[in-house]
């Protein structure tokens, strides 16, 4: 056998499963999302695209990602640097500390949002007891709670994304920027900052589709009243039975991913190069 | 006027003090090397010139300013780094415009036109579309020495910058950094741990042994009258022999510990146990069964040929000495030798 055929057995097993379990079910999510009574149709989609409460999820779904995604990279930024920064002990405990959440399950951490954002929940208690908020207040069932509830699912990702590249970036030349008159923000700024891009749009692409997809989450922290569109399509298979429809969805989800990440993702190539 | 002045410098890492009260003025335009084996604390005290590390106690003034508590993009500092420290996501040409944009000088239009001058000084001006890691070694040290001296900082700082070029570059840059220091009369701080290289660049040297000046003074000087054992060894590699000095019938000579002896000059004030310094370009060889004059009896263990010179290792007594010979004669190892030297030329230093 050459090396070639070598490795192309080598890989085989990978891309069967690759084909099965994922190649497999996205065309054949494609090919429900036309299928009509009468052949190919695409009357699910119009029926998506013209009904403004459809409109009004999917919009809501890619807002509240964009500000997930803004609120991780906000705080997973500064996180990251103190992370690369500190002495190797105490990241081991930081990087610990950061992961720890993902090591029980989403549903778990997300009911004690619940607990916390609830009308008689101890975030909104003391915020009324501070005089802050009015007695009615609730932060549950809003999408101030689905972002809540989302940022501390993805921030890990984020965090542990930038971690990556900001630890490869050379002490040096930070060091030389505060030499050549930067402030220690100004260094962030034009020379840390401008570094970690990568990191970032690692970590922004993780955090976007993981949001955008997400399902338990914003179901339970936003209530059935605030819908996004996983929790539609979610509804659409279980309740109303309509599987085209919910096809058509998640290729509309699908694709509205994809069209705002690859010019994200070249965009910040160029700037990179 | 001093344009840097340290006093009473002391640093501790934790519980390790590396550096103990250095106190040091550097004259306005003066090109100073700080020279000393690795981990002598020759870097840390720039780092504290520079202000990237705090001082535990003492005080740092540049241009006759405290500038002790002051982080470093408040002083009027350049420094160049040994890894360059080229920003990589940034032109060449950007890269040299950095400390004029940051420090808010001139206007855009004057700051383009500095930092193409300070290209052009460096024969980079073609290059400044590249980014850095275009660039080859060399080039990229010249970018970063655009990049030290475009803002005409009071004071500038040079941490090891020729150590990662070849021999040949380095001698290149040796005399680009001469004559860019001649022509705009920068203060000059210059860490290296090359003898060479801070014999042929300084005013001045600074000998920094163990977090204390060893010695200080202008190359000539240092190089001729070591004071110590430590800079007679470290500057010029000399041989440290062990011998004690006695009147003898023609003035003062040296009895090694075999028992021969040499001549010195006459202006030794010791007596009793010392050290000498004998400068392995000093000593001569020649063959032992010549007409018997007064050099000291050996016999060459080793020989390296280096092309113009050939460096012998010679056991005298007890002591193992090396020689750079010039002389045409070859001797091979295990051949019984004298060693001469100049009496003018033995450093007799306190044991």
């Amino acid at each position: 056998m050459t090396d070639r055929t070598e490795n192309l057995v080598l890989v085989l097993p990978g891309l069967l499963l690759l084909a099965l379990a994922f190649f497999v079910p996205i065309a054949r999510m494609l090919v429900l999302s036309v299928e009509g009574e009468a052949g190919l149709t695409l009357t699910h989609f119009e029926r998506f695209l013209s009904d403004p409460f459809y409109l009004s999820v999917l919009w809501r779904t890619v807002r509240l990602s964009l500000i997930i995604t803004l609120i991780c990279a906000a705080i997973g930024f500064p996180m990251a640097y103190i992370m690369a920064h500190v002495g190797p002990r105490l990241r081991l405990w930081l990087i610990v500390l950061v992961i720890l959440p993902l090591m029980t399950s989403v549903v778990i951490r997300t009911f004690g949002w619940m607990v916390l954002l609830g009308r008689s929940g101890l975030i909104p208690e003391i915020l009324r007891d501070l005089g802050l908020a009015e007695r009615n207040f609730a932060i549950m069932r809003t999408e101030a709670a689905i972002v809540i509830g989302m940022v501390q699912v993805l921030l890990p990702f984020m965090t542990l994304s930038i971690l990556g590249v900001i630890t490869r970036i050379d002490r040096r030349l930070e060091e030389a920027a505060r030499t050549m008159g930067c402030s220690f923000l100004g260094t962030l700024r034009t020379v840390v900052l401008p570094l970690a891009m990568p990191g970032i749009v690692a970590g922004s692409l993780l955090v976007f589709t993981l949001s955008a997809s997400s399902f338990v989450t914003p179901n339970l922290l936003g209530g059935s009243r605030i819908q996004v569109l996983a929790a539609s399509i979610y509804r659409s298979v279980t309740q109303t039975l309509d599987w085209p429809f919910a096809a058509a969805q998640a290729v509309i989800l699908f694709a509205g991913v994809l069209l705002i990440l690859i010019p994200y993702a070249q965009l910040t190539r160029r700037a990179d190069g | 006027m001093a344009d840097v002045h340290l006093s009473g410098i002391t640093k501790s890492f934790g519980n390790v003090e590396v550096l103990h009260g250095i106190s040091l003025a550097v004259a306005s335009g003066e090109f100073v090397s700080l020279l000393g084996a690795s981990g002598c604390g020759k870097t840390t005290l720039l780092r504290i010139v520079a202000g990237l590390e705090t001082v535990t106690s003492g005080s740092v003034a540049i241009a006759d300013r405290d500038v002790t508590a002051l982080p470093p993009e408040r002083r009027d500092i350049a420094m160049m780094f040994q890894s360059y420290a080229l920003l990589p996501h940034l032109s060449v040409f950007e890269n040299v415009r950095f400390p004029l944009r940051m420090r808010g000088i001139g206007t855009r239009a004057e700051q383009h036109e500095r930092a193409r001058d300070a290209l052009e000084t460096v024969q980079l001006a073609h290059l400044g579309d590249r980014r850095p890691r275009q660039l080859s070694g060399g080039q990229q040290q010249r970018v970063a020495l655009a990049r030290a001296v475009v803002s005409r900082p009071k004071v500038l700082l040079l941490d090891e910058p020729l150590s990662n070029l070849d021999a040949r570059l380095r001698e290149d840059m040796q005399v680009e950094l001469i004559e860019i220091h001649n022509r705009l009369g920068l203060t000059t701080l210059f860490v290296t741990h090359d003898q060479d290289e801070a014999l042929s660049l300084s005013d001045r040297i600074v000998l920094i042994n163990q977090g204390r000046i060893e010695q200080m003074g202008a190359p000539a000087e240092i190089y001729d009258r070591p004071a110590t054992a430590y800079a007679s060894n470290f500057i010029g590699a000399a041989n440290l022999v062990p011998a004690s000095i006695e009147d003898g019938a023609g003035g003062p000579l040296a009895r090694l510990e075999d028992g021969q002896h040499i001549a010195l000059g006459d202006q030794v004030d010791e007596r009793g146990p010392v050290t000498l310094a004998l400068r392995q370009e000093d000593l001569a060889l020649a063959p032992a069964d010549a007409d018997a004059g007064d050099g000291l009896k050996a016999q060459v263990r080793t020989r390296v040929f280096l092309g113009a010179r050939s460096r012998y290792v010679i056991a005298l007594g007890d002591t193992v000495v090396r020689v750079i010979d010039t002389g045409r004669a070859t001797f091979r190892s295990g051949d019984r030798v004298r060693l001469t030297i100049d009496p003018e030329r033995i450093r007799v230093l306190p044991r």
